[in-house]
């Protein structure tokens, strides 16, 4: 240690270390918020995809009345007539975000729109997840492991397809929410100290507001805490980091109405309370230690341990008892499917077949991790070399991250800030080594160890990075001995400093392997950057499309909501299939039958049943659900793929499931699907054919659908029971509205119908004087 | 509205009494052989009745409404090496199917009877059904006649979950109710007692170890060398070839004397190119970190030259050839954004 020697240059270079760190530290903060707006300037400042409008129209409304009032609010613009409890079913972590971030900018009159908010939050929150990542890789293996990391995490194609500027989705804040909580609890880790432990706690209260992913702290956490207990690296530091998470970390988890009780009740959470027990039988062996003699200890080990063992077997009965008792174990289907990967396809086809939970192939870690693949075996080594209760964390998450990934893409997410910190450490490591290499031998600086530490004028840029991550873990350690804990890690950093000044490799060599190093973090970034611009940047609310003569927008959607904004009541109801409900509730502002919270299979199945039923049937069904308006998507005209004929299977099966007069073979022909002259008379006269089809021969002269590639089958009809009131531009949306039902001349049941429904109608139509059935 | 005798009453009561009868009528004429078929099921160890041409004429031969259903596997001994048909799977889930029926029904037993059938030995029988392709589980209903029209075939994704749609599928189409199935436990109960009380046995030692500090947990090479070995079987894609049972390699359909290792289409891998990629994914990290933590102890100057251009090498080539895979496989042409000026 030669800072007492030579203090003033000492003091000198770390000030102008943490200001470098500091600036570059905005630097990556800029870059991981600039390289999110690709989605705003290619296409605009606009809320992307599904979910992220209902988490939308929630800000709005917290907005607008409060917190409170969005506790308590219950939605009746969906699921109509069921409607849905808002406040009790959501993760309200980002909508409290984004509600108080743009409380903060009104009060400091800056008049943002909650739409601008809503839109670069997740960039916002990509700054504040690089910020934490270098914290907590800094307090893994130093300061310049933590740039590295940070800077890596900044730009990472798997978080950039979940926060680009207008996906508004729980992820975005979760992911700073997950890093954060970790950097607090190897900060606890290796402080031992409570104030910590307790911001701990809060920051793992803040995940469970924002995700359901928490429970993978809360079994990650717990299984390095064992870990360190069965290799023998229990401290009281390990106590003051666990213990308090477990007690106020439960406490508070239970406290977000959607969690609850569930936090006790589950199986996922058992383990923490395990461990929990553990820590304490093995704190109690400790402490006995401590005050007995040796002899004296022997005897009283053998009955600790009994005791323990049998407290642990009692508890273990009863959690085992509690969890037989539920069929699945106590485990949800999606923590089964990754300790077992097979379970899913085997036994929940739901959660099989969504895409988002197929498990990945090779290229899938190529394109979400690109180069940093590459890095993190190293990265694995260098935490074992020293191993510290820190490090130990490190390989832990990215061992369990990576096996998770493994079995869902979806999981890639949680991968990859593990990867960046892996990747970040490996780098730092052998930029360390090399620029050492080049150093001692360019400058022929190979002077004794001891002067060497004062010669700032020689540093460059990048040997500042590395020597102030050694200084810094040094340091840390020299406080920590203090405590009188740290024997293991104390000596290895004072050993290896003295030992390291003589490690080099060739000139020539470090010189090539500092290119290609450069060139392997050059093709990253031009990866990334590709990425954001090209693949995961597309709204899918605006499509655009590139053709010979120039570019093509498609703005239909808006346009479709727009119009039933402003030209229908706003007390219609509105029929679509599940996909477009939230998109309708916020941007039309109509109430819904289903939407994408799709918690009622029975619901989601009448509006799949009357799809799939003729037009007299579905008529019914709709009228008995007070539907006034039914909105299809169509992309034949354009060849948009994802529409309602491509996904009108899915309506089939589900509506099949509950109500068995629809059956899927009268819609296939030959086991293949088709709406060509070859399909079925129950597909041709089926009301989604029918919305889809209507008057589409008028376009071309033959009907040829540019999805399906082939001419329709059934292309002059009439509709009978329903009418079209607006096709947008491309024809991607068309929305019809349900005639009114004709007049009966004679018998009783008109009064009773005309009280019932058609108030509001013959009003309107009156208005229009135009009357469909004459 | 008073209850009258009228004459269309009395014939309506006659009728569904004559209906009622019906059931507890016809057992009398088929007795021998459902007493037979009985003695054959209990014989059975999972109650699946082996099925012969001759056996199964003599059912047939029974006036139309039988007393009972019958469900029958048919099997080839010659397909169970097709990995793709999975008999041996189907025929053990068929006949779990069999003894749970069985077990929660015992008073039902002889309303179903499962047979299977081989067809090395009854070659007519699977004439008589018209089956020329396996897996097939027929469902013979009580009024069937014509055995090709009436009996009930099962569904490719019926038997898809195996015993559970099986006895799904039973009770859609009986109304017979199959009730749980009742897996045998994957080890015995003496298995059980027995690893238990080599557990409960070696637990005080290992925890006197465990205090002691050596046991292999501590070795930290060995987590080292496991944490490594999970990164190399999850970035390979195992998971993907587990869940969706995918071969090594496939054999060209062009031409069937080559093999294809390599698929093109991202959605989907095989098993040798996974492993593959994720070996070479892997081995570039560990040859940086052999560099770093290993290399720079070594005092001979040539040997350290000589390693790092190999490891160099290797490693330029390992990424390289990953790029040109990936770019192959998924079509994407990644490119930089290079100031309009520079072209």
């Amino acid at each position: 240690m030669a800072a007492p020697e030579t203090p003033q240059p000492d003091t000198l270079r770390h000030a102008f270390g943490n200001v470098l760190s500091f600036f570059v530290l905005l630097l990556i903060g800029v870059l991981a918020f600039s390289i999110r707006l690709f989605s705003v300037i290619k296409y605009e400042s606009v809320i992307h995809e599904f979910d992220p409008y209902f988490n939308y129209r929630v800000t709005q409304y917290l907005t607008k009345s409060g917190v409170y009032d969005f506790w308590n609010w219950f939605d009746d613009r969906t699921w109509y007539p069921l409607g849905r409890v808002i406040g009790g079913t959501v993760y309200p972590g980002l909508t409290l975000t984004a509600g108080t971030l743009w409380r903060i900018l009104n009060f400091l009159n800056i008049p943002l729109s909650v739409e601008t908010v809503c839109v670069f939050t997740a960039p916002i929150f990509s700054a504040f997840a690089s910020w934490a990542t270098y914290l907590l890789t800094k307090e893994v293996k130093g300061a310049g492991a933590g740039l590295t990391a940070a800077a890596l995490l900044a730009m990472v194609p798997s978080y950039i397809s979940r926060s680009v500027a207008g996906s508004y989705d729980n992820e975005a804040v979760a992911i700073f929410a997950l890093i954060f909580t970790f950097y607090l609890y190897i900060k606890t880790l290796n402080t031992g100290s409570l104030f910590y432990a307790t911001l701990n706690a809060i920051a793992y209260f803040y995940m469970v507001c924002s995700w359901g992913g928490y429970t993978f702290i809360i079994n990650l956490i717990p299984m390095h805490v064992l870990l360190c207990i069965v290799t023998g690296r229990y401290s009281s530091r390990l106590y003051i980091a666990y213990a308090p998470l477990v007690v106020l970390g439960t406490l508070l988890a239970s406290l977000v109405p959607v969690v609850g009780f569930n936090a006790v009740m589950t199986s996922e959470h058992f383990a923490s309370f395990l461990v929990f027990i553990i820590i304490h039988v093995v704190a109690l062996v400790y402490y006995i230690k401590g005050i007995l003699t040796p002899q004296m200890f022997k005897v009283a080990v053998t009955l600790v341990v009994s005791v323990g063992l049998i407290v642990c077997g009692a508890v273990l009965a009863v959690l085992i008892a509690l969890v037989a008792s539920s069929p699945t174990k106590g485990w949800s289907g999606r923590s089964l499917s990754l300790l077992d990967p097979t379970y899913a396809s085997k036994y929940i086809p739901i959660i099989a077949s969504v895409s988002e939970h197929q498990p990945p192939t090779w290229p899938s870690y190529f394109m979400d991790i690109n180069v940093l693949a590459f890095l993190v075996p190293a990265g694995i080594i260098a935490c074992f070399l020293p191993l510290s209760d820190a490090s130990s964390f490190a390989v832990l998450y990215i061992v369990t991250s990576v096996y998770f990934s493994g079995v869902m893409v979806r999981l890639m997410l949680v991968l990859a800030p593990a990867a960046c910190i892996m990747s970040g450490i490996a780098l730092s490591e052998a930029f360390d080594v090399f620029t050492r290499s080049i150093k001692f031998q360019l400058f022929g600086a190979t002077k004794d160890p001891q002067v060497n530490a004062g010669d700032t004028n020689v540093t460059q840029n990048e040997v500042v990075k590395p020597e102030k991550s050694e200084d810094s873990l040094k340091e840390r350690s020299s406080r920590k001995s203090k405590k009188k804990e740290k024997e293991n890690v104390e000596t290895v950093p004072l050993v290896s400093r003295i030992e390291k000044k003589l490690l080099v490799l060739p000139l020539e060599a470090s010189l090539i392997a500092i290119f290609l190093l450069v060139l392997l973090g050059a093709f990253y970034v031009v990866h990334c950057v590709w990425a954001a611009a090209e693949a995961y940047s597309a709204p899918s609310i605006v499509l655009t499309s590139r053709s010979h003569d120039g570019l093509h927008v498609f703005d239909d959607f808006r346009e479709a909501y727009a119009w039933l904004r402003h030209n229908t009541d706003v007390d219609d109801k509105v029929a679509s299939w599940w996909d477009y409900g939230y998109q309708t509730t916020a941007m039309a502002n109509r109430t819904v039958i289903v939407d994408n919270n799709t918690w009622n299979n029975t619901h989601i199945a009448t509006v799949g049943t009357a799809m799939s039923s003729p037009e007299k049937a579905a008529w019914e069904i709709f009228n008995s659900l007070d539907v006034k308006y039914v909105l299809v998507v169509f992309g034949g005209l354009v060849g948009y793929p994802s529409d309602d004929i491509n996904k009108f299977l899915w309506m089939v099966r589900i509506g099949g499931g509950v109500f068995p007069h629809i059956k899927e073979p009268d819609y296939l022909r030959d086991g293949q699907y088709r709406i060509d002259s070859q399909a079925t008379p129950t597909m041709l006269n089926c009301l989604m054919y029918k919305l889809s089809y209507y008057r589409f021969v008028e376009t071309d002269g033959r009907g040829f659908d540019r999805v399906r590639h082939t001419e329709i089958g059934k292309k002059y009809f009439k509709l009978t029971h329903f009418e079209e009131v607006f096709t947008t531009h491309h024809w991607m949306v068309r929305i019809y509205k349900l005639k009114s039902p004709r007049n009966r001349v004679r018998g009783k049941t008109k009064k009773s119908k005309s009280k019932s429904t058609s108030t509001s109608i013959s009003r309107r139509s009156g208005a229009r004087k135009k009357n469909p059935w004459h | 509205m008073a209850i009258s005798p009228t004459p269309t009453a009395a014939a309506l009561l006659l009728t569904s009494f004559l209906f009622l009868l019906a059931p507890y009528a016809t057992p009398i004429s088929s007795d021998p052989i459902v007493s037979e078929l009985s003695a054959l099921q209990s014989q059975a160890p999972t109650g699946v009745i082996h099925l012969t041409d001759s056996l199964l004429r003599r059912i047939l031969s029974l006036p139309s409404p039988r007393p009972f259903y019958s469900l029958i596997f048919f099997d080839a001994h010659q397909l169970h090496s097709k990995p793709e048909l999975s008999l041996p799977t189907l025929k053990s889930e068929f006949s779990l199917v069999s003894s749970s029926f069985q077990f929660n029904n015992p008073n039902e037993r002889s309303q179903l009877f499962f047979f299977d059938i081989e067809f090395q030995e009854s070659q007519a029988s699977f004439a008589l059904f018209g089956v020329n392709s396996l897996p097939h589980i027929r469902l013979i209903p009580p009024t069937a006649s014509d055995m090709k029209r009436d009996s009930i075939q099962m569904d490719a994704s019926d038997f898809s979950r195996l015993a559970d749609s099986m006895a799904e599928f039973i009770e859609s189409r009986t109304g017979l109710s199959v009730g749980p199935i009742n897996r045998p436990p994957i080890v015995s109960r003496k298995q059980i007692m027995f690893l238990l009380a080599i557990v409960l046995i070696w637990t005080p030692f290992f925890v006197k170890k465990l205090i002691a500090g050596n046991t292999i947990l501590h070795e930290k090479h060995v987590w080292m060398a496991g944490a490594v070995i999970v990164y190399f079987f999850s970035v390979s894609g195992t998971m993907f070839n587990i869940i969706r049972k995918m071969p090594i390699f496939m054999v060209d359909r062009q031409d069937p004397s080559k093999l294809v290792f390599f698929y093109q289409g991202s959605g989907m891998q095989l098993g040798a190119e996974g492993f593959a990629v994720g070996f070479l994914y892997t081995i570039v990290g560990l040859l940086l970190a052999f560099v770093t933590h290993v290399l720079v102890r070594v005092r001979n100057r040539t040997v350290q030259r000589l390693f790092m251009i190999f490891a160099m090498f290797v490693s330029f080539w390992a990424v390289k050839k990953v790029v040109f895979l990936d770019n192959w496989k998924t079509g994407y042409g990644i490119h930089g954004y290079w100031p309009s000026s520079w072209q």
